[in-house]
């Protein structure tokens, strides 16, 4: 992210002044006080900030005068605030546009402020086209400005040079086609000339007439039989293509950082491997079929009527691009624009009924149906107008257009039938002239229509390509090595933010033996959850290091690392299959003694066989067939199955009531023991058996020792002990009260 | 409490006591509040003889009327108090209050359209607003250009800054054209 702005020269001089020689950040502050935008900047110095505004320097003050600087984000704009001696004040206004960037800004203060080292790991990519300089749309690294169209195609074809031996049969079946398609006129001539009307002198033919008759013939089913032909191999030859790329993008995807798939969302990601490759697949097709298809035709069509008569060619091909451009005209600027419409309302009701009639429970709780009959009514009317509408200008416009279409036609026959009657031309050539102008025109609208869809296609492509070439963050190292774990953990130093700018743990430093249980305990928001990704090495720390048995957990393979890392989350995701299946996750060659192992320690045994198709019970989507209890036990059998060294619990049985909460502690004693266990857990009696306890505290380790120590220092872990057990209380005196 | 059409403020009814009891809304009024802008253009509140440092202020219904039922909240997002119209306090409050309105709720109102361009996804807008001339992106679809009222339209740019076209009805039927394709 760019924070050292260039300054214009002449405001260079003013901020010199204010801050001192050496300006270590510069940024836009785009947005005065009073809601004006303008080039403001924001200049940082070694002690001083200052503001300025042409040239001129509004504001400066010491950064050490105030700390806590922060930027705080309103509507539609944001503010970026310090606190001097306890009194906030506001420093400058800025747009969301420069929010992240003063995210950073921020931070420096602050460190500055506090003499401590400015902690910037800059990695965080500013969304600025490589090529033109121009600003990014945020999330996508595709500049539609520059984007080479070229490039995109070169790459599409050589991914589908795999199929290319298939794709040239397809060629070679679309040339044949349309070289039938083109000697259909050629036999109509025949027909005409030698049979229906001779040139005079001449006598008409009966084998020449059988002949044109069988040529037409074969036009017309071989037309259509290489027509299917075409179809059928072009559309294997683009599924084929498309599925290779679903498999790459598929693949890319399961190998990137889950840092790089939660900054994206989910539905984005859903979209570059189904619709993005569905897009390019048409493409594909579109242009392996119709494309060339259309092309040939145009081409040889034009080749053949210029030689027939080539002033007749002029007037038949002069209108031609008036002819296209009027169709598009109509087609895209009016047509589409009342289809757009009509889809609109369309859409307004169809989501207003599905809302009303999924909540036709609430309607008729509150007695509010005469209510909604109004307001359907009243859509109704809206769409049925909107239709009408559009049907209207539909049914006049739709023949206008045909007729553009054919207007060649007319012209042919209208000079024509003039050179017929001057004897310039017989009335075979006629017919077999109007036949190939006819044949002009469909190919140049399509082709008044190509370029838009090619290009929607090419930003697919490129789009699905930005994934293929994106580089997983975390990755193993030429050294990495196989490592056994034995179960000691080491923070040592650890400092890590998801943006570098906001540090989530700080000087993170402990050291967990091989079998200990460690409970992690603060706010939401203190980076418990964080810690634990480290531990699986989700995410690489900025600085400092975390040791596994003394080995840097960067030199150990991700993949062997993680099989040796059992995970229990909250929110447990089960897949689609069987329970055995689903146990059997984490080590798919488990025998099925090993399963029921697993999972009689996490205590699902009992009510596995309970269920009438016992470990073969088919999962419904996210095992919504099983309560969440019985969902939270198979994600224990399933995390102790493969019989990991390191055992994470992240709020394992949160959501859970206090009965299935005791089953599930008692499974979960027997799973710890012997393991290194990392618990988060909000209910702190959860955490009872835990050796000793971690409370995190704004990113940094505030408090760390057995449940005793801690309760006898009476700091966080204290009173949050004691919050609960009031609440706790209060709870079971009101219960006590409301019985009584 | 309920508002009637015209946005004015209507007292509750006896019906609606019960209501009120349960939610125990604080209402700020002029007699026992004092706004103060600070010297670091922040707003402080003296409510009685408590002073709240650095309150921020938040409108109920920012799009039909910033006038009625503010929320005064700190920076921790608790409400300090409310106030039911500005009407009730004397002018210069009603000034600083309207300020920090404006500066909480930023969106430049559109006062022409110059251009929009639909294109790969995204429509890249020109407009000339009450904050100045402004070029900006908006990601197509996910509601990112949406009527607040039957006539009101909000754009919010892909950096989430947001604009305002207040009255639709008042735009040419050019401008009209070029945003339609957007919503």
């Amino acid at each position: 992210m760019n924070l050292n702005f260039t300054l214009p020269e002449e405001q260079l001089f003013a901020a010199r002044q204010a801050v001192g020689e050496s300006i270590l950040y510069c940024v836009p502050a785009d947005l005065t006080y009073g809601g004006r935008r303008t080039e403001n900047y924001f200049v940082v110095g070694e002690h001083r900030w200052a503001l300025l505004e042409d040239g001129v320097v509004i504001e400066s003050r010491a950064i050490a005068d105030a700390e806590e600087y922060k930027v705080v984000p309103l509507i539609g704009s944001a503010v970026l605030e310090g606190d001097e001696a306890g009194t906030k004040f506001i420093l400058t206004r800025l747009s969301m546009k420069h929010a992240a960037r003063y995210g950073y800004i921020a931070q420096i203060l602050n460190d500055i402020s506090r003499k401590r080292k400015v902690r910037i790991y800059n990695d965080e990519d500013e969304p600025i086209c490589a090529t033109c300089g121009g600003q990014l749309v945020p999330g996508t690294r595709v500049c539609p400005k520059c984007m080479n169209k070229a490039a995109a195609l070169k790459r599409l074809l050589s991914v589908s040079l795999a199929h290319s031996k298939t794709f040239a049969v397809g060629l070679a079946v679309i040339i044949a086609a349309s070289a039938i398609s083109m000697a259909g006129p050629y036999f109509q001539k025949l027909l005409v000339n030698s049979a229906l009307q001779p040139p005079a002198g001449q006598s008409p033919s009966v084998p020449m007439f059988l002949l044109g008759i069988a040529g037409l013939l074969l036009v017309l089913v071989g037309g259509e039989g290489l027509g299917i032909v075409k179809g059928r191999i072009m559309a294997r030859v683009s599924s084929e293509i498309a599925a290779d790329l679903r498999k790459l993008v598929y693949e890319r995807i399961q190998s990137l950082s889950l840092g790089f798939l939660t900054s994206q969302r989910a539905g984005d990601i859903m979209n570059r491997i189904t619709s993005d490759t569905e897009r390019i697949r048409n493409l594909v097709q579109e242009l392996a079929t119709t494309a060339i298809f259309q092309l040939i035709i145009l081409v040889s069509a034009s080749v053949l009527l210029f030689s027939a008569d080539w002033r007749l060619a002029f007037v038949v091909l002069l209108p031609a691009p008036l002819v296209a451009y009027l169709q598009r005209y109509i087609w895209k600027g009016v047509l589409w624009k009342l289809f757009r419409k009509q889809w609109r309302v369309y859409d307004k009701a169809n989501s207003f009924l599905h809302d009303v009639l999924s909540g036709i429970r609430v309607v008729k709780a509150f007695g509010k149906e005469e209510r909604e009959v109004t307001r359907f009514r009243q859509y109704n009317s809206e769409f049925a107008a909107a239709t009408i509408q559009t049907e209207k200008v539909f049914s006049i416009l739709a023949p206008i257009s045909n007729y553009l279409i054919q207007m060649g036609q007319y012209l042919v026959l209208l000079i024509g039938c003039g050179m017929i009657l001057n004897k310039d031309m017989t009335l075979g050539e006629l017919v077999q002239f109007s036949g190939y102008a006819a044949m002009i025109y469909g190919p140049i609208t399509w082709l008044m229509f190509m370029p838009r869809w090619v290009s929607n296609a090419i930003i697919s492509i490129d789009r699905i390509f930005s994934v293929i070439d994106e580089q997983p963050e975390v990755i193993d190292s030429e050294s990495s090595v196989k490592h056994s774990i034995r179960g000691t953990i080491t923070f040592r130093g650890v400092y890590f933010g998801y943006k570098s700018y906001e540090p989530v743990l700080k000087d993170v430093n402990f050291e967990v033996k091989p079998g200990e249980m460690i409970g992690l305990v603060g706010h939401s928001g203190s980076g418990k959850s964080t810690l634990i990704n480290l531990v699986s090495r989700f995410y690489d720390v900025n600085e400092g290091e975390i040791l596994i048995d003394g080995v840097n957990i960067r030199r150990i393979e991700q993949a062997h690392l993680r099989s040796q890392i059992g995970v229990v989350l909250q929110e447990t995701f089960l897949f689609g299959g069987t329970i055995l299946d689903n146990i059997r996750y984490s080590k798919p060659d488990a025998t099925y003694e090993e399963v029921l192992e697993a999972a009689k320690i996490a205590n699902a045994h009992d009510f596995i066989l309970r269920l009438p198709d016992g470990y073969d019970t088919r999962l419904e989507e996210n095992g919504s067939n099983l309560s969440g209890g019985e969902r939270q036990r198979l994600a224990i059998a399933r995390a102790v199955l493969n019989d990991p060294r390191i055992l994470i619990l992240d709020e394992a049985t949160a959501s859970l009531d206090i009965d299935t909460e005791t089953a599930i502690q008692e499974a979960l004693q027997r799973v710890t023991r012997n393991r290194t266990t990392l618990a988060i857990a909000h209910r702190l009696s959860t955490l009872r058996h835990a050796d000793r306890l971690i409370v995190l505290d704004k990113g940094k380790i505030a408090e760390i020792g057995t449940h005793a120590e801690l309760v006898a220092r009476k700091g966080i872990y204290y009173n949050l002990i004691t919050a609960q057990r009031n609440m706790a209380k209060a709870k079971t005196e009101a219960a006590v009260e409301s019985v009584v | 409490m309920t508002r009637n059409e015209t946005g004015a403020v209507q007292k509750p009814e006896k019906s609606g006591a019960g209501l009120a009891d349960a939610a125990q809304i604080r209402y700020l009024s002029p007699a026992d509040t004092t706004f103060i802008r600070t010297e670091g253009r922040m707003l402080n509140v003296q409510i009685g003889d408590q002073l709240h440092a650095g309150v921020y202020v938040h409108c109920s219904f920012p799009h039909t009327n910033k006038r009625i039922y503010l929320s005064v909240r700190t920076a921790e997002n608790e409400e300090v108090g409310m106030i039911r119209s500005l009407d009730e306090f004397p002018k210069e409050t009603q000034e600083l209050l309207e300020e920090q309105v404006q500066l909480r709720y930023f969106a430049p109102e559109i006062t022409k359209v110059l251009s929009v361009k639909e294109e790969f996804g995204y429509s890249y807008w020109e407009a000339e607003t009450s904050s100045g001339l402004c070029r900006f992106t908006v990601r197509s679809g996910g509601g990112n250009v949406k009527l607040m009222t039957p006539n009101r339209l909000l754009v919010v740019d892909v950096d989430g800054n947001r604009f305002i076209i207040p009255e639709l009805d008042c735009l040419s039927d050019k401008e009209y054209r070029m945003i339609e394709v957007c919503m």
